[in-house]
């Protein structure tokens, strides 16, 4: 059976934050401001972004009560209603809660009744995961619909607090504090059905390659910052141990992080290759590059091999909304959506290059109008 | 920023040659003495074993590139004044990989005498081979692979080989000086790339042609691999 991405919701929390006001937001570790920030936010092209966190470092709404909100953005354009769903399948890099799943806490918020679950656990490409899985349910017969949440609350692990309980912390090391200028809140969702409806986006394939057997971790939260200990996070007798030692911190090993473009060339050459797609057929890339930086190196090597999409068919969200991590492809996709012109029959390729341990996911959509 | 290759088939050729290089740099990453390096594990210890090793690749590199080269026709006279002077180029670098080997502590007898390893065997005799056939435009696959670990070697490793031999008392050492084979290739091999991108326009013409070299290339990273997995067998 066909699937359709039929509606789109997406939730930002409080006012957009810009560069001159980030670390207030964050704070100033030890009371100094850091010595990073303007050379990371320069590479990444990030303007504004936001926090679920105040200045005072209070929550200000959580985790999934973000999911709720663009879940429930998401049905309130759509033919449904939340007691229609029959699966949620929910995506995060960290719950509010160790446990249970992020999904079920999702649930409870929108009071969804007697749905199917899923819960994706990952980095960014976590939300296409779990939308691959609403896919295959739908395309087996298994649901008619679904509602597929990602949503992301970074900015409690960016509190200078958090830098500050590390045990003999003089100066951050660069690895540790690159994403605190990275990442941000938010949320996304996408409902998906069996037959189109007015601005239905049709999926015509998720596919992902996954090179975690041939690289080393390169994001990740729970080891600490002593590379050759081998422990991680809850191999300490308390976790006050274990923060003191680094472990919950989140860091990027940013020597690995180029690795990013040429393995996310490496899929599209592939699908390329196996026919699955043809570079000319594409009139629309939303690709989750995190940074700018990325954007143009990604350039260079698809021209290199003449297989490069003309730039202006390339769409981001990325300067004004942030990278929020798994939820940032449904929050470009949902305002390519809503703001951007496209026509029946449109091709739009989406990409998602997660570089925690190199996992690259790419979907192929076709714009259908209702009588498709 | 340019497209490097302009014909339809050299473009699906170097597509192709592209998907090779990566799926090797992802089979030298599981190769353990490399996942030491890259995991900054690697010791000076390592380091001797990994010049000791391809020592005599790098040897029988310029015969087999020299071989190669007379085994064109007139009708590819360009394509074979091309790798003359690839040939030329780097036809004594191994002197420069001796001298690495003694000033990261090596003997200079131990890596003369030193026996091609079984994956070195293997590459070798594929090599000199594929390079006795007529025309042996595939060989440009070949090229490509070991270019690129030269530029890989360059900008990759000897940055973390340097660190490494500062890091280890290890002293007499000069690390910079340890490290000039790999830095050498870092400055030229990107000069021997963009040829090798003109002469993939120039020989590949037909679907075989690109079958051929895409062949010779998923070969020799193969044996290239083996090579070094068999580092640590010795």
């Amino acid at each position: 059976m066909d699937v359709y991405i039929n509606s789109t919701g997406h939730y930002l929390p409080g006012d957009p934050i810009d560069n001159e006001t980030v670390e207030e937001v964050l704070g100033y570790v030890h009371g100094k401001p850091s010595r990073l920030k303007r050379r990371i936010l320069k590479a990444n092209g990030i303007q504004r972004r936001h926090y679920a966190i105040n200045a005072l470092h209070e929550t200000q709404i959580s985790n999934s009560g973000m999911a709720a909100r663009a879940g429930f953005e998401c049905l309130d354009q759509s033919y449904l209603n939340r007691q229609d769903i029959s699966l949620l399948s929910c995506a995060t890099s960290q719950g509010d809660l160790v446990l249970p799943g992020f999904g079920s806490m999702v649930q409870a918020a929108m009071e969804i009744p007697d749905v199917e679950l899923f819960s994706s656990h990952g980095i960014c490409s976590s939300s296409m995961m779990a939308l691959k899985t609403a896919y295959l349910h739908l395309k087996e017969g298994e649901h008619s619909n679904a509602l597929v949440i990602a949503s992301e609350l970074a900015s409690r692990l960016f509190k200078a607090s958090r830098y500050e309980a590390i045990q003999g912390s003089g100066a951050i090391d660069f690895n540790a504090e690159f994403l605190r200028w990275m990442l941000s809140d938010g949320a996304g969702a996408l409902l998906l059905e069996n037959k189109p409806r007015k601005q239905s986006f049709k999926i015509e394939w998720i596919k992902s390659f996954s090179h975690a057997d041939s690289y080393p971790t390169c994001m990740s939260v729970g080891s600490p910052l002593d590379s050759s200990d081998t422990r991680t996070w809850q191999d300490y007798a308390t976790y006050a141990e274990a923060e003191a030692a680094g472990c919950l911190l989140i860091r990027q090993d940013v020597r690995l992080l180029e690795n990013i473009v040429k393995l996310g060339a490496d899929g599209y050459l592939r699908l390329l290759d196996k026919g699955f797609i043809q570079k000319d057929e594409v009139d629309h890339v939303l690709c989750h590059y995190s940074s700018h930086h990325f954007r143009n190196k990604i350039f260079e090597i698809l021209t290199m091999a003449g297989a490069m999409i003309p730039e202006e068919k390339w769409y981001t969200n990325l300067y004004t909304r942030g990278n929020t991590g798994c939820a940032s492809i449904f929050i470009m996709l949902d305002e390519f959506r809503r703001t951007q012109s496209y026509e029946e029959d449109d091709t739009l390729l989406c990409m998602v290059p997660e570089s925690g341990r190199f996992n690259n996911v790419y979907m192929k959509l076709t714009v259908v109008g209702e009588s498709s | 920023m340019t497209e490097k290759v302009l014909t339809e088939e050299g473009q699906q050729c170097l597509q192709a040659l592209m998907r090779v290089w990566f799926d090797f740099e992802r089979s030298l990453s599981r190769v353990p003495l490399i996942q030491k390096l890259e995991r900054d594990l690697f010791t000076v210890e390592d380091y001797r074993k990994l010049l000791l090793n391809i020592r005599q690749q790098v040897i029988e590199g310029s015969r087999w590139i020299t071989r190669c080269a007379s085994s064109f026709d007139r009708e590819f006279s360009d394509v074979r004044s091309e790798v003359i002077a690839h040939a030329r180029d780097e036809h004594r670098d191994y002197l420069l990989l001796e001298e690495d080997y003694v000033a990261a502590g090596g003997v200079l007898s131990d890596i003369q005498e030193a026996d091609r390893n079984p994956g070195s065997e293997a590459l070798h005799g594929f090599l000199m081979y594929r390079a006795t056939q007529p025309n042996p435009i595939d060989l440009i696959g070949a090229m490509w692979i070991i270019e690129g670990l030269g530029q890989k070697m360059a900008t990759g490793w000897s940055e973390r080989i340097e660190s490494m031999l500062k890091e280890e008392s290890n002293p007499g050492s000069n690390r910079q000086r340890c490290t000039r084979f790999m830095r050498y290739h870092g400055e030229n091999d990107s000069e021997h790339m963009d040829k090798l991108y003109s002469l993939i326009d120039r020989v590949c013409k037909t679907k075989s042609d690109r079958k051929a070299i895409v062949r010779t290339a998923t070969v020799v990273a193969r044996l290239y691999s083996m090579q070094l997995e068999e580092v640590d067998y010795e």
